[in-house]
């Protein structure tokens, strides 16, 4: 069993608005895979449920072959799956560096020592150097976060998530809001983090284009269920999806 | 010289020399007034802890420093004489309350954070003020008989205030060292970061809840610290210490001085007392006044006058 992320027919509602329903999927390790959708399809819902935002209303969760289902945010990053936001979520008056040596912090349990200087933690600091140089921020280490370019702000994130080096990384739109030339910096940022880690990508995505380049696998979800799933090819030429939801889209 | 004087470590040290040679040059009862300030500074920067570093504003400190100021009355009336185990008593028990109270506190945010704690912040007064056998009720518990120290065979008394003012000194000195480590470690780093976005950091693996309970029950544990000072000095505990109105003089203090520097409320403390005798000197509403000087400070100096001057002076950008 290679799966890193199994879901078994994950639901939930908000009230009685039944948003997502019936989500089945498993992703093995190393696979670069996308849940698409067009806004309001559910896909930030379904993030929310298996990270530990709130627990899914009905199914299961599964990392590395155990069940994680309804785990508290906290907990889920400890089993090893770290997400980003839609909308940018860092620590703004907190410099790059620091953004970065948090989670390192309390990955090493460190979080509740109450001497020292992290500063001087030649392992944390190296590790969120490397970070840094990874996503290409490094030279930004000692800016206050808030002071930095919209684009530079989703970098930040992305360090934070992958500082633990977590075996699933769940990214909900990463290219939202961002300009050509950042988002395509983005894909290839994201295609070379993935082929030199052993992390997992998990990403969201409206924007078809990103899609196509980036993900091996394609989950298309419509209106709260799981409408197809597949190949970049395999997808294109669904019927199903090229009716509910490409089809204007791809000949436009 | 620029570089010594852009030193974190400059300016506190500057301070403590002055604070420390100031009784030779100051009056005894400025002296006294200086005791206070060092005492409410103390628990200001404690209660900052919370506010300025974990962005949580507790309403309800008041508890934990007449907690520490019952204590050492209890302890004295009983006739232990420690001045350390009086202090560490003190501290322990403010840190136990602060423990509970912290447990069904932290997870409010906000305003309902400040409500809770105010809740139980009058829950502290009642039973000080109600409770007669035990705390004396309205008029509080006197001591008679202060600790004294043996230090190279001398025993020295506290009666004189200028060696009150040393004890407080000292004390002082050592909490805000304490503090200062702790808002530089690791755990204080967290501190920020939760302060900047508590979602993110249990996003990251931090159980947000556990974290601000430690924080809660450190800003307790000073505060009592501090009340068992205030007990010292003022030889009386009384149910005043719990009183709302007493939890948010380092609500004042704080956002005078400035939240986001760490000596800030102490200068707020400062501000205030010097505020208060200068006042009291031409009116007896000088609460009035406080708050006619409240407001400009709040509309003007957005991070507390010292944070404000301090980042126009070397040119700071938040921290
Ligand atoms: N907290 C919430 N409470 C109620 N309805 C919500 C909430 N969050 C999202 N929704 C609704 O659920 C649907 C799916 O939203 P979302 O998961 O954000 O979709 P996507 O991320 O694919 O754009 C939308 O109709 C949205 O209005
Ligand atoms: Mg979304």
């Amino acid at each position: 069993m290679t799966d890193v992320l199994r879901i078994e027919n994950l639901g939930h509602s908000y009230g009685k608005f039944k948003v997502i329903e019936d989500i089945s999927l498993s992703i093995s390790k190393g696979e670069m895979s996308a849940l698409i959708g067009p806004n309001g399809a559910g896909k930030t819902t379904f993030y929310n449920a298996i990270s530990g935002h709130f627990p899914p209303t009905r199914g299961k969760v599964f990392l590395n072959g155990e069940n994680i289902t309804g785990f508290a945010a906290h907990r889920v990053v400890d089993k090893g799956m770290c997400r980003s936001f839609q909308i940018t979520n860092i620590f703004a008056a907190l410099t790059v560096l620091e953004n970065v040596i948090s989670p390192l912090i309390i990955q090493q349990r460190k979080h509740f020592k109450i001497y020292g200087n992290v500063f001087k933690d030649k392992q944390i600091i190296e590790r969120a150097m490397l970070v840094l140089e990874q996503i290409g921020i490094a030279d930004r280490a000692d800016q206050v976060v808030a002071n930095l370019a919209y684009g530079d702000k989703r970098l930040v994130e992305m360090a934070i998530v992958l500082a633990r080096d977590p075996s699933v990384v769940l990214l909900d739109e990463p290219t939202a809001g961002m300009n050509p030339e950042e988002t395509e910096n983005m894909i290839k940022l994201i295609k070379k983090l993935a082929n030199n880690s052993g992390t997992t990508f998990f990403i969201t995505e409206h924007d078809m284009k990103v899609v196509f380049s980036l993900a091996e696998k394609i989950y298309v979800l419509h209106q709260g269920h799981l409408l197809a799933q597949g190949s970049p090819g395999e997808i294109r030429s669904n019927e199903h999806v090229k009716e509910a939801y490409l089809g204007r889209k791809v000949h436009a | 010289m620029m570089k010594l004087l852009r030193h974190k470590l400059f300016g506190p040290t500057v301070l403590a020399v002055l604070l420390f040679f100031a009784p030779l040059i100051i009056s005894t009862y400025s002296v006294m007034i200086l005791s206070e300030i060092l005492i409410m500074g103390l628990m200001a920067i404690s209660f900052n802890l919370l506010l300025g570093y974990t962005g949580l504003l507790s309403f309800g400190q008041g508890a934990f420093f007449g907690l520490g100021a019952y204590c050492a009355a209890l302890m004295l009336q009983a006739g232990y004489q420690n001045l350390f185990l009086i202090l560490l008593v003190g501290m322990l028990a403010s840190l136990l309350a602060s423990l509970v109270v912290g447990f069904f506190s932290v997870r409010l945010d906000e305003i309902f954070f400040a409500m809770i704690t105010l809740g139980f912040g009058m829950l502290f007064f009642s039973i000080a003020h109600n409770w007669l056998d035990v705390t004396g009720g309205s008029d509080g518990l006197p001591v008679f008989v202060l600790p004294s120290l043996s230090l190279l065979g001398n025993e020295i008394t506290f009666y004189e205030p200028t060696r009150m003012y040393y004890l407080v000194f000292g004390i002082v000195l050592l909490g805000l060292v304490l503090l200062w480590l702790i808002v530089h470690s690791p755990f204080g780093l967290i501190l920020k970061a939760m302060r900047e976005n508590k979602q993110r950091v249990s996003f990251v693996g931090g159980n947000v809840r556990l974290l601000r309970i430690v924080a809660f029950a450190i800003s307790g544990a000073f505060t009592g610290l501090a009340g068992v000072l205030f007990c010292l000095f003022n030889s009386m505990a009384t149910p005043e210490f719990m009183h709302w109105s007493f939890s948010a003089k380092p609500v004042i203090m704080s956002i005078i001085g400035g939240t986001g520097v760490f000596l800030g409320p102490l200068f707020g403390a400062g501000i205030f007392f010097v505020l208060e005798q200068i006042i009291i000197q031409y009116t007896e509403n000088w609460m009035l006044f406080l708050g006619i000087v409240l407001v400009p400070i709040v509309l003007f100096f957005p991070q507390g006058v010292f944070g404000t001057l301090r980042n126009k002076i070397f040119k700071q950008g938040v921290k």
